[in-house]
């Protein structure tokens, strides 16, 4: 591991030094405070990492399948709740409005699917990773390989906008430019999951849960408490601040409350922030409805989702970590949106200029006047919350790399070194292709992560649905239905692609509205769907044993 | 029909198994609530909607035609610098959108002010923009003095009260290289740009309030996800019961 602190340390020192001469304004100069905070809580990691650190594959794979049912609600929580959730979903709420509630609906929605079409199930199909199911249930090493390449790029697709989230934080405390905040950033999250494999990252993900979720809340006391709203329940109490909004606060009313610049606690009448679709947002009523669908298949398709089942007991332990997870989950996703209006209010005056939107919880709470040890603790939590998705999409894209296309496909003799090692050699190339991606800042943190939801929601959701629901559907419906839904997202991709560097294809206006490249699978998923059955129908059956142990094994 | 005579075919719409019938009834009772919490709300909201003008819009409607072939009096001059301000307030709107704002709040401001004090507007508006430019901390007290004292006097030219917020705003969106005159950019897409932010879609169901929030709010961002919670509870201790009248254990 001296090889991989040597760089960072080699690249932080002189940038630390020099950072810490720059004014402490809302943007750039060095923190020390926040910056103690957010070191302290990664050593804390990487600590926890080291001690249940992965001692074998099960280990690394599956944790050896020995976390409770709180615990791995948790730990699925602690996975789930990425940057997107910590910083996008406050970010598309302060840009768009009600608009970015789809994106709450779609998160959260999703796993009531998952749970009741597929969670149990999953388990009991008793696999370890998403490939290992597609390629058994559909008995094709094709299709193995193929599932493991789609797990690889959902995961790189998701982890760009995490590594996106991590950039942005480490700016906020270094003091950095954005690009080597990412390589730092990146570089330390990389080493972090290679000490400590899935093993470790379960039981860091418990405490990261905790991080998480106490630095999102105290701040939010904090702000209700001090502008004067509900504060005991501040997921409540921000509804009178949403109103207030709509009618706007004149000068008379703001109780000689100021933000942190001085500027009164005053806003213009802004009604779009809270209606529906509203046209100052750019966005309609068929994009929410969408962006909610696509989001919520997408959720019950993501491997690194999927494969938290894997790592619980049974099939019923599955089930209640889904309800324990959630409920988790929500206690930050009826929080995020009070950040969102009470970022309205604080930045309405024009001297505070425009705020990156993906770091609006961060000011929010900067301009609410909040201690700087505790908005230090939000940027920590922020970045906590990135380490624990990264982590676990590195792992189940090593997963995928390793197991499912190196030992099953290419080299079944390898031995478990091999193996390890092969793992390894995944999450650097993945680490590597995420933070050169990240760098071309390409969208909201927010967006960049529904890319991943739609791409998941066009391919491994249907293959998961009709895998366990229909022992009808076939290799060749299987394939088919992949190839549909492959080339939905392909074309969504590249006109996404294709505009962001300058180049207009033809109906580029009419693809980038119906095929958004956040919610294509509400096209790309039914579709699949549909060619699956159709093919399957016409082709040859599923082998007898497939079915057999789909009836005796998965819903028996 | 055992699963050995037809063969292990399964499906969710022919469970063959004790278990997947018992699902299959819980998955078509709670996919129902979920699909018609989520989507059917949203719907009616779309039903309901109607395109519902903030009062700065139906001015602006009153006073437009004037503005535009250049017949209004003081008073409408005074009213189109306001509405100006109520959209340069609202906090998403684009550079190009503000320039076109910008034009027309301080071309309001220059016809409002008699021919004999229009240079030293001009020039006390440079004057701020070139030390807004130079500062580097909002503090700065000379930015702060000119900053008030132009809040002070232009507020009263626009006929603002003491309590609008947008008094705080006045100064900062000032164009002094944009006040001559109303552009044909900014007559061209001002109808427009004031349509896309003051016009908003609502309905008793955003207007009316529960809990303080917009009660649509509350629905879509509060209500669901404990529905989401709920659903997903019951679904488990369904399942328990299941498994247990089956006699399941793994």
């Amino acid at each position: 591991m001296k090889k991989i602190y040597l760089p960072i340390a080699l690249l932080a020192l002189p940038v630390l030094s020099q950072a810490a001469t720059a004014a402490t304004q809302l943007e750039g100069g060095f923190k020390v405070g926040p910056a103690i905070i957010l070191i302290s809580m990664l050593v804390l990691f990487v600590a926890v990492g080291i001690i249940y650190r992965a001692k074998d594959t099960t280990d690394f794979y599956a944790a050896g399948r020995g976390i409770s049912r709180v615990g791995s609600g948790m730990a699925i929580a602690s996975n789930w709740m990425s940057a997107a959730s910590f910083l996008g979903m406050a970010a598309l709420m302060y840009g768009a409005g009600y608009h970015g509630l789809a994106y709450v609906v779609g998160w959260t929605g999703g796993y009531v699917l998952l749970l009741i079409l597929m969670a149990g199930q999953i388990r009991k199909y008793g696999k370890y990773t998403a490939a290992d199911f597609i390629g058994d249930r559909y008995y094709s090493q094709t299709l193995r390989a193929v599932g493991a390449i789609i797990a690889i790029l959902i995961s790189i697709s998701y982890c760009v906008g995490q590594f996106g989230g991590i950039g942005l934080m480490f700016k906020w405390v270094l003091g950095v430019d954005y690009t080597l905040a990412v390589i730092i950033g990146g570089t330390v999250v990389l080493a972090y999951t290679l000490i400590s494999g899935m093993l470790g990252a379960t039981k860091n993900m418990q405490i990261q849960y905790v991080i998480i979720i106490i630095s999102f809340l105290i701040p939010l006391f904090i702000l209700t408490f001090k502008f004067d709203y509900f504060w005991i329940l501040p997921q409540i109490g921000y509804g009178s601040v949403v109103s207030d909004v709509i009618s706007g606060i004149p000068l008379n009313e703001t109780n000689q409350l100021y933000n942190s610049l001085g500027h009164d606690f005053a806003i213009v009448p802004s009604p779009e922030f809270a209606m529906p679709w509203d046209s100052a947002s750019g966005q309609t009523f068929f994009q929410w409805v969408a962006i909610a669908f696509s989001l919520m298949i997408g959720t019950a398709g993501l491997p690194h989702v999927i494969q938290r089942f894997y790592v619980v007991p049974k099939s019923r332990d599955a089930r209640w970590s889904v309800v324990w997870g959630l409920f988790f989950i929500c206690i930050l996703y009826w929080s995020a949106p009070a950040y969102a209006v009470f970022g309205k209010i604080l930045s309405a005056n024009p001297e505070v200029g425009k705020l990156a939107k993906d770091a609006i919880v961060v000011y929010t709470a900067q301009l609410g006047n909040i201690h700087p040890l505790i908005v230090g603790l939000l940027a920590a939590g922020a970045v906590s919350a990135a380490f624990s998705t990264v982590s676990g999409l590195l792992v189940a894209g090593a997963s995928a790399f390793s197991h499912d296309l190196y030992v099953k496909v290419l080299n079944p003799d390898a031995t478990p070194k091999d193996q390890l090692r092969f793992a390894r050699l995944g999450t650097i190339l993945m680490a590597i292709i995420v933070a050169a991606i990240a760098l071309a800042n390409l969208a909201l943190i927010g967006q960049l992560v529904a890319v991943a939801f739609s791409l998941a929601g066009c391919t491994i959701f249907p293959l998961f649905l009709l895998g366990i629901w229909w022992s009808g559907s076939n290799k060749q419906g299987a394939i088919a239905g992949l190839i549909a839904g492959g080339l939905v997202s392909l074309i969504a991709l590249s006109y996404f692609v294709a505009e962001k560097s300058g180049i207009i294809l033809p109906f580029n206006d009419f693809i980038r509205y119906w095929l958004g490249a956040w919610y294509f699978a509400w096209f790309g998923a039914p579709l699949a769907i549909i060619v699956n059955i159709i093919v399957s129908k016409i082709t040859p059956e599923t082998p007898f044993e497939i079915r057999k142990f789909l009836v005796e094994n998965v819903h028996s | 029909m055992s699963d050995s005579t037809n063969g292990y075919h399964i499906s969710f719409f022919k469970p063959t198994t004790p278990r997947a019938r018992f699902n299959r009834q819980i998955v078509i009772w709670l996919a129902s609530i979920w699909a018609v919490a989520i989507f059917g709300f949203q719907i009616l909201l779309k039903i309901v909607e109607k395109p519902t003008p903030e009062p700065a819009y139906v001015t602006f409607q009153n006073i437009w035609a004037k503005i535009e072939n250049g017949s209004s009096d003081i008073a409408e001059i005074q009213e189109f610098g306001q509405v100006s301000l109520s959209v340069l307030g609202k906090i998403d709107i684009t550079d190009g959108e503000k320039i076109v704002l910008g034009n027309a709040l301080s071309w309001s401001l220059y016809n409002l002010t008699a021919d004999s004090a229009k240079t030293a507007l001009i020039e006390r508006i440079q004057n701020f923009e070139k030390i807004e430019s130079e500062i580097k901390n909002i503090s700065d007290p000379e930015y702060i003095q000119l900053r008030n004292g132009l809040t002070e006097d232009l507020s009263l030219v626009l006929n603002l009260k003491a309590t609008d917020v947008r008094t705080k705003i006045l100064p900062l969106e000032l164009s002094s290289g944009n006040m001559l005159s109303l552009t044909e950019d900014s007559r061209y897409n001002l109808p427009a740009i004031m349509k896309k932010y003051l016009v908003h879609n609502q309905s008793f169901l955003t207007d009316s309030r529960f809990l303080g929030f917009p009660f649509h709010y509350f629905y879509t961002a509060v209500f669901l996800l404990i529905l989401f919670v709920g659903l997903c509870w019951v679904y488990c201790l369904r399942a328990d019961y299941r498994d247990k009248i089956l006699g399941i254990e793994e």
